[in-house]
């Protein structure tokens, strides 16, 4: 039986890990109260004098967890700064970045047995900036909804021209509620590709996002896109390690 | 000879323009020419929209006769579909159609045409103790004390009831000599105010109806409270197709009707009815009486020739209008046509379902229009209606500077809608004169109540006239008499149908939409219906086609279509051409009198001209460039 | 030029009373929203500004803001017109009709050049130069354009007015629009409704009347007193919405109880207006006291948002965006437990492939 010699990279640091779970749960939860909000179930109704459930009830948890999230993009801002691994980008600037691209497509669509390894891949890497515009959508469209309750405010008059650019608030509302379909559409996609990577790619992908590292037996392609001195910094010691044998063979493709 | 435009004709609604050869040596109107300047294009919005939402679209043809297009439009949808509307929405659709008709006309009366009658200027030389006295005389002599609506009345007593003190009336004056001191005439500038027609009537007349005219300005508003309560608001109220939106409850007082709410649209219908009977109708005959002692009874327009109307108010719920259900219940049966009125080859031909269908009935023709059919020289079915725009530009300047337009060629928006091929008239004298007619030629067998008030109106103003039906109603003065007939008689419609909804409310059935057919899956493949109403201009139809749950062609002919329309080549002169041609012009720079006639239609231009080219057809612009000059992109 | 008249000089000249002028100011500031402390503000404002001409021009229409304006109760309709403004022009009221009247409305865009009030009730046709909205023989757009130089205010009545209105809707066959592009860098009231509520018009007026210059405007040009707040958030049925009592339907059990139109497609929260706060007719009612739900008659570009039935879009048998949504994620899910079958099948002959090889490469190392 082989050896198989696994090496640790720190990739996401604990305040993007933590962005991360907290968006999955507002994610989760906007999307339900919203469509909740659409089109109330008759479940909600209360009399007018009762508070339990009902719609106001709904809008407010709608709105609280949208803060939430809101306020929890700081921490993926301040991981972004002092950490390497919290910037992982498509390198659209960068003419391998396309090459690699159909590298992985083509595997994807069965017609490459195998892509490069990478910390990300560059699929990915674009899939994750698209969820960053979708959410900014639902961001701004979300504000300038919520906000117009009072629109000579400070706040509202930096959201207020996304109704007048979009055409209306009931476009507005429109927008809002398509692109949280393509939120949920994207989390299915993500979901799968993750636990692909994982289990069938021995990627890592799902445990580093509890981890924070990744444990790979070759060198991915961008390992450059980390920074390799970060498992020192946080009292860690880069290092090879032997793992347990038995496990299969895993060839490095990406590292010549 | 002399070549007079009056361009823009105000106090209607929209844009015309009339535009007439006057022989100077004798008045003689030579020829004339009715143009509708303005095209909207609204058949082409309303393609591909949920049938459903039609009506909020199209009612937005015209916000004078708000309701009227909302009102066909549901009719015409729910004909297609086979919805058959609660009792309780028919009759509220019929007390808004009735206030509606008493608003519009009491409006038209003293804010769109008394000032062609009487003048703030002539009020001035009045005395106010002759003027109190005259108010006392004309509600001696000319208050039509007809029978109406035989219900119990809720009102105790007139709220409002004309004022005949020499004090009042002095005030009155004192503000119009201010007025015209301060020489900010204001909405009184500018008329031929010197005209000799104001010289008609003497001056204590012009100040009653000058002081009326600022009363009904502020009261008019009450007339149409029916509208808010049941469709939220006026102009342009809210309708349903299946009903009505406004549900009825005893049981809560949040109920968009209840008791509460229905005793404002019983005080409104109470206040109409007297605004109508001690204003309206007592100023309405001074005036009119002395036109006619005047020996005016010239600007009869088709009336004479040929008048049409649908037939007004379904008394129950129908099922619908292409069956022939509508016709069925009606309650004033105005549904025919009387060609050659006063002359002994009148005829009066019935109108019914098979006419709205039937290509060789109703027919539009473009000689003169600014469209083009494939065939020319065609006339077609609204259900076939085709139009692609045609501007021609005038005959004389420029397209965007009209000297004079072409008689000749095209020179109107609006088409020319056809009986059996020949031009008509319809309003409300349209409606008096069938209903007179057809009782006259016995084939109005068991006339209704309302039936049976406009016969004795007609009989009570011809007594009070000393001429026959005949003689007075097919003139200018007979047209806006009707008007007042009819305004008077709608007022007591709304208190009919209003003792019909307590009365249904009464037995337990608080039902006002039927929304069997509300889901677009319940709707056949491709349907087609027709909604027609008797507007307060006359006859109103609308035509729909839907495919696939969205509108493919939507069609109206409108009243106005069928009183503006440019000539035909073969039939001859519209209504508005008719009577301006009729009509005896005093002074040809000052065509007082031909601005009157125009006026005694009601025209509504935005009606007029917005259907057709449902099919979508590319159309053609013209282009006027200053530097490139003009030219027609097809 | 003659000086014009401010109200308590009109009032005077018509032989009305300080006392009566004192009671007009009161009824104004209450009418404009305005604590009773503003009172001698008003008073002050109506003695010394000068009573204002207003021109009213038509374009593409259907005069029902006309309509709506003359049903005004407070101020009355013919206060407003006879004692308040000179209105020296308008299609509906006017006495005067033809050639004169166009001089009229020459003559006074010059006598009161710089400081009269524009009223514009409709849309500007603007395709083929304008020749599908001729007035007086020429283009609308002209006469708009005209009066538009030396106005010193405009106020645009209607929806048709602010953003094109219902003849602007797709397709627009007219190439119609709303006035603001026409009039060059003159600032514009805009008082969107369809029509818009008859105090609403005339209180317009009356504020730039008494104080000489625009009423607070949000960044829209709406007048912030009328506009500042969406239905929604007015609604008296507001209350029915947060506990999620609804009407499901026309005429049912919520409907007849007055509870929130929401499910049948209402645009109160969407639509800025008064009709929740002000209502019409004086507060008698509003379409959504009426039992219909609001259309949004207020916004622009709301006649291409319909169906007015639904809150959301619907396409054909495909039904809205939660139902096509559903199925795209239903689909997506299959789509990806496919290619996870396939991928773990790839996988295993790619194994089986590299296992083979790593077996002929060790045989031929032996």
């Amino acid at each position: 039986m082989k050896k198989v010699q696994r090496e640790i990279f720190y990739v996401f640091s604990p305040f993007l890990r933590v962005f991360h779970w907290i968006m999955v749960a507002s994610i989760i939860i906007l999307f339900v109260t919203g469509l909740l909000i659409t089109k109330p179930a008759g479940i909600l109704a209360t009399e007018p004098t009762a508070t339990s459930m009902s719609v106001d009830l709904i809008r407010n948890i709608h709105f609280t967890v949208a803060y939430i999230f809101l306020a929890a993009f700081i921490l993926k801002v301040y991981g972004f700064i002092i950490n390497k691994g919290d910037r992982l980008f498509p390198h659209f600037w960068r003419g391998y970045f396309y090459a690699q691209t159909v590298d992985v497509a083509l595997h994807y669509m069965f017609l490459r047995n195998e892509h490069a390894s990478y910390l990300r891949n560059p699929l990915a890497r674009s899939s994750y900036v698209l969820l960053y515009v979708l959410v900014a959508i639902e961001f701004f469209t979300g504000f300038a909804m919520y906000l117009m309750t009072e629109p000579d405010a400070f706040s509202t008059q930096l959201f207020a021209w996304v109704n007048v650019v979009l055409g209306g608030e009931m476009i507005t509302h429109y927008v809002h509620h398509y692109v949280a379909w393509f939120i949920i559409l994207f989390a299915i996609g993500h979901i799968y590709m993750v636990i692909r990577a994982e289990f069938m790619e021995g990627e890592s992908e799902v445990s580093s996002m509890f981890a924070g590292t990744k444990i790979l037996a070759h060198h991915p392609l961008d390992e450059d896109d980390v920074d390799p001195d970060e498992l020192d910094n946080a009292d860690r010691l880069k290092r090879w390690t032997n793992v347990g044998e038995g496990i299969s063979k895993i060839r490095n493709v990406g590292g010549n | 000879m002399k070549h007079v435009v009056v361009d823009p004709v105000t106090r209607i609604e929209g844009h015309l323009r009339v535009e007439m050869q006057i022989d100077e040596g004798t008045g003689k109107v030579i020829d004339a020419i009715s143009s509708g300047t303005a095209w909207r294009g609204l058949e082409l919005v309303m393609k591909d929209r949920d049938p459903r939402d039609a009506w909020a679209y199209i009612q937005r043809i015209c916000g004078v006769c708000t309701t009227a297009h909302a009102l066909a439009s549901v009719r015409a949808v729910e004909d297609a579909f086979g919805i058959k509307i609660p009792k309780n929405a028919n009759y509220i659709r019929n007390i808004m159609a009735a206030s509606l008709t008493v608003q519009d006309h009491l409006v038209h009366f003293y804010h769109l045409h008394a000032l062609d009658w009487v003048s703030p200027l002539e009020a001035l030389a009045a005395d106010p103790v002759a003027t109190a006295n005259l108010q006392t005389t004309v509600l001696n002599a000319y208050k039509l004390n007809v029978t109406g609506y035989p219900g119990i009345s809720t009102e105790a007593y007139p709220k409002d009831f004309p004022k005949s003190t020499p004090q009042y009336y002095a005030t009155v004056q004192a503000k119009i000599k201010a007025i015209v001191d301060s020489k900010q005439l204001g909405i009184f500038a500018a008329q031929w105010w010197d005209h000799p027609d104001y010289k008609l009537l003497p001056p204590e007349v012009h100040l009653m109806a000058v002081a009326h005219y600022l009363e009904m300005l502020d009261k008019h508003r009450e007339l149409v409270a029916p509208h808010v309560i049941f469709g939220g608001k006026n102009p342009h109220p809210h309708y349903l197709v299946g009903g009505m939106p406004c549900s009825i409850s005893m049981d809560d007082g949040n109920a968009p009707v209840n008791t509460d709410r229905l005793a404002i649209v019983d005080r409104s219908i109470n206040t109409g009815r007297t605004l109508i009977n001690n204003y309206y109708i007592p100023d309405l005959l001074a005036i009119g009486s002395a036109y006619v002692k005047a020996g005016r009874v010239d600007g009869g327009g088709l009336a004479k020739k040929c008048v049409v109307a649908f037939g007004a108010y379904p008394i129950e719920e129908y099922n619908g209008t292409t069956n022939g259900g509508f016709f069925k219940k009606l309650l004033v049966r105005c549904n025919g046509v009387v060609e050659n009125f006063g002359t002994p080859n009148v005829k009066f031909i019935e109108f019914n379902q098979e006419d709205l269908q039937s290509p060789d009935t109703i027919s539009e023709s473009v000689d003169h229009a600014w469209y083009e059919y494939d065939k020319q020289g065609a006339s077609l079915h609204p259900w076939e209606g085709e139009t692609k725009e045609h501007f021609t530009g005038p005959k004389d300047g420029t397209p965007t500077m009209w000297k004079e337009l072409n008689a000749g060629g095209k020179y109107s928006w609006l088409k020319t809608p056809k009986w059996h091929g020949k031009l008509a008239e319809v309003g409300p004298l349209a409606r008096y004169i069938v209903i007179y007619q057809r009782n006259k030629m016995g084939l109005l067998p068991d006339p209704t109540w309302a039936e049976q008030m406009m016969l004795q109106q007609i009989d009570m103003v011809s007594k009070l006239l000393n001429v026959q039906p005949e003689v007075w109603m097919p003139t200018m003065v007979g047209r806006v008499a009707t008007r007042g007939l009819d305004c008077q008689l709608s007022a007591e419609i709304s208190k009919f149908f209003f003792d019909k909804l307590i009365t249904n409310i009464k037995s337990g059935d608080t039902a006002v939409a039927n929304m069997e057919k509300w889901e677009p899956s319940t709707w056949p493949k491709e349907c087609k219906g027709v909604g027609v109403y008797e507007a307060p201009r006359g006859a109103l139809s609308h035509w729909v086609n839907i495919k696939d749950g969205k509108i493919s062609n939507y069609q109206c002919i409108v009243p106005t279509t069928w009183n503006a329309c440019p000539r035909d080549d073969k039939a001859g002169h519209g209504a508005f051409e008719q009577s301006m041609i009729e009509t005896h012009v005093q002074i040809p720079d000052k065509p007082l009198e031909i601005v009157k006639v125009v006026r005694s239609f009601d025209p509504c231009m935005a009606c007029a001209t917005h259907f057709y080219n449902a099919k979508g057809e590319k159309i053609q612009t013209v282009t006027t460039d200053p530097y490139t000059g003009t030219h027609v992109e097809k | 030029m003659e000086k014009r008249e401010t109200m308590w000089e009109s009032y005077r000249r018509r032989g009305l009373s300080r006392r009566t002028f004192i009671k007009g100011c009161v009824a104004l500031t209450s009418l404009m929203g305005l604590s009773s402390g503003m009172v001698s503000k008003v008073v002050e404002a109506a003695e010394t500004k000068q009573l204002p001409v207003v021109i009213w021009i038509h374009g593409h229409e259907c005069t029902g803001c006309d309509e709506s304006f003359i049903r005004s109760a407070a101020p009355l309709a013919s206060d407003l017109i006879l004692n308040n403004v000179a209105l020296e022009y308008d299609h509906l009221l006017s006495a005067g009709s033809g050639e004169p009247f166009e001089e009229h409305l020459e003559k006074t865009i010059q006598a009161y050049n710089g400081k009269y009030i524009l009223a514009v009730e409709g849309a500007v046709a603007t395709k083929g130069s304008g020749i599908y909205c001729m007035s007086g023989g020429h283009p609308f757009l002209e006469t708009l354009q005209r009066a538009a130089k030396g106005a010193a205010a405009i106020i645009a009545y209607g929806t048709c007015a602010v953003s094109g209105g219902i003849q602007s809707a797709a397709p627009n066959p007219t190439g119609s629009a709303g006035i603001g592009h026409f009039i060059g860098a003159k600032d514009v009231v805009n008082v969107p409704g369809c029509p818009p509520i008859p105090e609403v018009m005339t209180g317009v007026v009356m504020h730039v009347a008494l104080f000489g210059k625009l009423p607070p405007l949000d960044s829209q040009g709406r007048p912030k007193q009328f506009y500042g707040n969406r239905i929604h958030d007015t609604c008296y049925r507001r209350p029915f919405f947060d506990a999620g009592l609804f009407a499901d339907s026309y005429d049912d059990a919520g409907s007849k109880a007055g509870w929130c139109l929401y499910k049948l497609g209402c645009r109160g929260p969407e639509t800025y207006n008064s009709c929740g706060n002000i209502r019409w007719f004086q507060g008698m009612s509003y379409p959504v006291q009426s039992g219909a739900p609001c259309i949004g008659c207020a916004n622009a570009n709301f006649w291409n948002q319909g169906p007015f039935s639904d809150r959301l879009p619907k396409y054909g048998p495909l039904g809205d965006i939660d139902k096509i949504g559903a199925g795209l994620a239903v689909a997506t899910t299959a789509g990806v437990a496919a290619h996870g079958v396939l991928s773990v099948y790839q996988r295993s002959r790619r194994d089986a492939e590299a296992a083979e090889s790593d077996e002929v490469k060790g045989g031929e190392d032996k």
